[in-house]
C-alpha cells in the first residue's frame, strides 16, 4: 500500500474513533428510550410523573424520587459549596507558596476515592452519628447530602480553581496598586473575573451530585416515600433504579428505564447550561 | 479603568488626610468640578476615609480568618475520611487470609481473593479497548479534525457521556451487552459498559497529553519529510505516552471503584476465580455492595465489607501516587511539561 493510501485509511480509522462517543451516546438515548416505551405507553406520562410508586396498584410515579434527587443534590452543594470555593481561594490566594502543592494533592486523592468507599464510611460512621443526635432512623437527605456535599467538593474546587487561575494576575495587581486590601480584591475583582468558571464549576457538582448512585443508596433509608424530615428514609432516581432493576418486569422495569432516560435528559440539559454559561468565561479577557 | 473605579475611595480619603494633618496641600487637578473644600469638610472626610480603612482591615482579617477555617474543615473531612475507613479496616484488609483467601458463604472467615482478581481482571479488558480507542480518538481530535461541526459533536458527545450517571450506563450495559447480545452477566460484558464510560476522560487526559508535545517535534518531523501519520506514531506519540500512561493509571482507579455499572453487567458474587471473561465475576465495589444488601448471608460482613473498602481506597491511592510518580519521574527526565 502506498503511504498515500495508508495516510487515508489511518485517518478513517481515526476517525471512526472518534466518533466512538457520539455513537455510544446515541446508542445510550436510544437503547435506554426504546425499553421504557412499555411504561409510556401503558401508564402513561400522567401517572409516570405522579406522586405514587405502588406497582401493585398500577402507579409508577417517579416524582417522589425527582423530588429526593432534587434535593439531596440542593443539600450537597449548598453544603459543599461555601467550602469548595473557600479551599479554592485557599489554594490560589491565601495558603503559604510551598504548601499548595501539598493541599492540592490532598484534594485530589478525594476526587479519587471510589463512592462506594464513601458510602461505606456514611453508612458505618455518619448515619450512626445523625441517629445518636436525632434518635431517628439516622438515613435520610441529611446524610445524603453530607455525603453527597464530600463527593462533590473536589470538583468544584478543582474547576473554581482553574478559574480563579485563569484571572489574568493585571488585575488584582492593579487592584492592589489602588490601595485595596486582599479581601476587597478578592471580592471585588477575582471573584467577578472568575465568575463564569465558578459557576460552571457549581453546574459540573450538580451534574456528579444528580448522577451520583452507590454512596447516596447507603445512606438513603431507603423508602418510596416523599420525606417528612431531614432524617426520614426516601429515594432518589438513581438509588430507585439500582436497588429495583433487578427484580423488576414488565412495566415497572420499563418505568424505572424511564426514569434512567429522565436522568439522560437532566445530563445532557446539564451540559448545555455548562456551556452557555461558560461562553462568559472570554467577557473578562482584557486586551492589554 | 473600571477596576480602579471598584477600589475603595481611598484617592479622596488620601487628599483628605493630608489636609486633615494641617500640611498645605494643593487642590488636586484631576477632581473635576473642584469646589475649594473648607479645612473642616476635609478633616471629615478623613475620619470617614480612616473609618473605611479600619473596616476594610477588619473585613480582610476576618475574611482570612473564614477562608483559613472554612479550608481546615474541608482538608480535615479528607484526612477523616482516609482515616477512619484505613482504621476500621486495615487490620483485615491487610491479612493475608482475607486478601487470599476465598470467599465463605455460611461461615465467618473469608476471604476476597476472587474478587480481587476480579477486579484487576475487569480493568485489563477495559484498558485494553478503551486506551486504543481513546488515544486513537484524542489524535484525530489534535492533529486531524478542523474547527468544525464534526468537532463540536464529538466534544458534546464526550461532555455528554461524562454526565450520564453510571447507574444509567449499568442498565444500558445489561440491556445491549447482557440481554441483547447474550453475552450474560459477564466480564465482556462489564469490560464493554465501562469502555463507553471511561472514554471521555481517557480521551481528554490523551488529548491534553498529545497536545502538550512541543510544535517544534512536529515541525522537525515533518521537515525530515515524516507524513502525519509517522509524525504521530514515531514524534509526537512516544512524547506524549507518559502522559498517557498517568491517564491510564487514573482510569485502572476509577474502574477499580465502580460499581452501579458493574452490578448489572458483570454479577456480583462468585466464588471461584474468574478464569473466563464469557462468565460472571465479583469485583470488589460490586462486592461490597452485595454485602451490604445480602450480607446476612454471611456472618461477619461487616467486617468482609469493611476490609474490602480499606484495601480499595489503599489500591487507590497507591494507584494514584504511581500515576504521579510516572508524571514527575518523565518531567524530570525529558524537561517537557508532560
Amino acid at each position: 500500500m502506498s503511504s498515500i493510501d495508508r495516510e487515508w485509511l489511518i485517518r478513517r480509522i481515526l476517525l471512526v474513533a472518534a466518533m466512538v462517543v457520539v455513537v455510544g451516546l446515541a446508542m445510550v438515548v436510544y437503547f435506554v428510550a426504546k425499553e421504557s416505551l412499555p411504561a409510556f405507553r401503558e401508564a402513561g406520562p400522567a401517572n409516570l410523573f405522579s406522586a405514587t410508586w405502588s406497582p401493585r396498584d398500577g402507579r409508577y410515579g417517579m416524582l417522589v424520587f425527582l423530588v429526593g434527587t432534587l434535593t439531596t443534590a440542593a443539600g450537597g452543594l449548598l453544603l459543599g459549596t461555601p467550602l469548595a470555593l473557600s479551599l479554592a481561594l485557599f489554594l490560589t490566594q491565601v495558603a503559604p507558596r510551598r504548601s499548595r502543592a501539598l493541599f492540592a494533592r490532598g484534594v485530589e486523592i478525594l476526587a479519587g476515592i471510589p463512592s462506594i468507599v464513601l458510602g461505606w464510611l456514611g453508612f458505618t460512621v455518619l448515619v450512626p452519628w445523625i441517629r445518636k443526635l436525632s434518635g431517628s432512623s439516622g438515613s435520610g437527605i441529611l446524610a445524603a447530602s453530607i455525603i453527597l456535599a464530600v463527593m462533590v467538593m473536589p470538583t468544584i474546587t478543582a474547576i473554581s480553581k482553574d478559574a480563579l487561575e485563569a484571572v489574568p494576575a493585571s488585575y488584582a495587581q492593579a487592584s492592589l496598586a489602588v490601595g485595596a486590601t486582599r479581601w476587597q480584591t478578592i471580592w471585588r475583582v477575582l471573584l467577578p473575573a472568575a465568575r463564569p468558571g465558578i459557576l460552571a464549576a457549581v453546574i459540573l457538582g450538580m451534574g456528579r451530585a444528580v448522577g451520583e448512585t452507590m454512596a447516596v443508596a447507603m445512606v438513603i433509608g431507603p423508602a418510596s416515600v416523599f420525606p417528612t424530615s431531614l432524617t426520614t428514609p426516601t429515594h432518589t432516581l438513581t438509588t430507585k433504579i439500582l436497588m429495583e432493576m433487578g427484580e423488576s418486569t414488565g412495566v415497572q422495569r420499563s418505568s424505572l428505564f424511564a426514569m434512567g432516560l429522565v436522568l439522560l435528559l437532566l445530563a445532557m440539559a446539564l451540559v448545555l447550561l455548562v456551556r452557555r454559561v461558560s461562553r462568559g468565561r472570554e467577557a473578562y479577557k482584557v486586551v492589554e | 479603568m473600571r477596576i480602579m473605579e471598584r477600589a475603595t475611595g481611598m484617592e479622596e480619603g488620601k487628599a483628605g488626610l493630608r489636609a486633615g494633618n494641617d500640611v498645605p496641600v494643593e487642590r488636586p487637578a484631576q477632581r473635576s468640578g473642584a469646589r475649594p473644600v473648607s479645612r473642616r469638610r476635609e478633616g471629615e472626610m478623613a475620619e470617614v476615609a480612616a473609618k473605611a480603612r479600619r473596616r476594610a482591615f477588619l473585613a480582610d482579617r476576618m475574611a482570612r480568618l473564614g477562608i483559613w477555617s472554612l479550608s481546615a474543615l474541608a482538608l480535615s473531612v479528607v484526612a477523616l475520611v482516609l482515616g477512619v475507613i484505613l482504621w476500621n479496616g486495615l487490620g483485615t484488609a491487610l491479612s493475608p487470609s482475607f486478601l487470599f483467601g476465598k470467599p465463605e458463604a455460611m461461615r465467618e472467615g473469608g476471604g476476597i481473593w476472587p474478587m480481587v482478581v476480579s477486579s484487576f481482571y475487569l480493568a485489563a479488558l477495559t484498558l485494553l479497548m478503551v486506551i486504543p480507542l481513546g488515544v486513537g480518538a484524542a489524535v484525530y481530535m489534535s492533529e486531524y479534525a478542523g474547527e468544525g461541526r464534526l468537532t463540536r459533536l464529538v466534544r458534546f458527545g464526550a461532555d455528554s457521556l461524562s454526565a450520564v450517571p453510571s447507574v444509567v450506563f449499568g442498565i444500558f450495559g445489561m440491556v445491549v451487552f447482557v440481554i441483547y447480545l447474550d453475552l450474560g452477566y459477564s466480564l465482556l460484558a462489564g469490560a464493554l459498559t465501562l469502555t463507553l464510560l471511561n472514554l471521555p476522560t481517557v480521551m481528554r487526559s490523551a488529548e491534553e497529553a498529545i497536545r502538550s508535545v512541543p510544535v517544534s517535534l512536529r515541525e522537525a518531523a515533518l521537515a525530515l519529510g515524516c507524513t502525519r501519520w509517522e509524525t504521530v506514531k514515531k514524534a509526537v506519540l512516544p512524547v506524549a505516552m507518559p502522559g498517557i500512561t498517568t491517564g491510564a493509571i487514573l482510569c485502572v482507579g476509577r474502574i477499580v471503584g465502580e460499581s452501579a455499572a458493574v452490578i448489572y453487567t458483570v454479577g456480583l458474587f462468585v466464588r471461584k476465580v474468574p478464569w473466563s471473561p464469557l462468565r460472571p465475576a465479583a469485583p470488589m465495589a460490586a462486592n461490597i455492595w452485595h454485602m451490604y444488601t445480602e450480607g446476612a448471608l454471611v456472618p461477619d460482613w461487616f467486617r468482609v465489607a469493611s476490609g474490602e473498602a480499606a484495601f480499595l481506597l489503599l489500591l487507590v491511592l497507591i494507584l494514584n501516587l504511581a500515576a504521579r510518580s510516572v508524571a514527575a519521574a518523565v518531567r524530570k527526565r525529558m524537561g517537557y511539561r508532560v
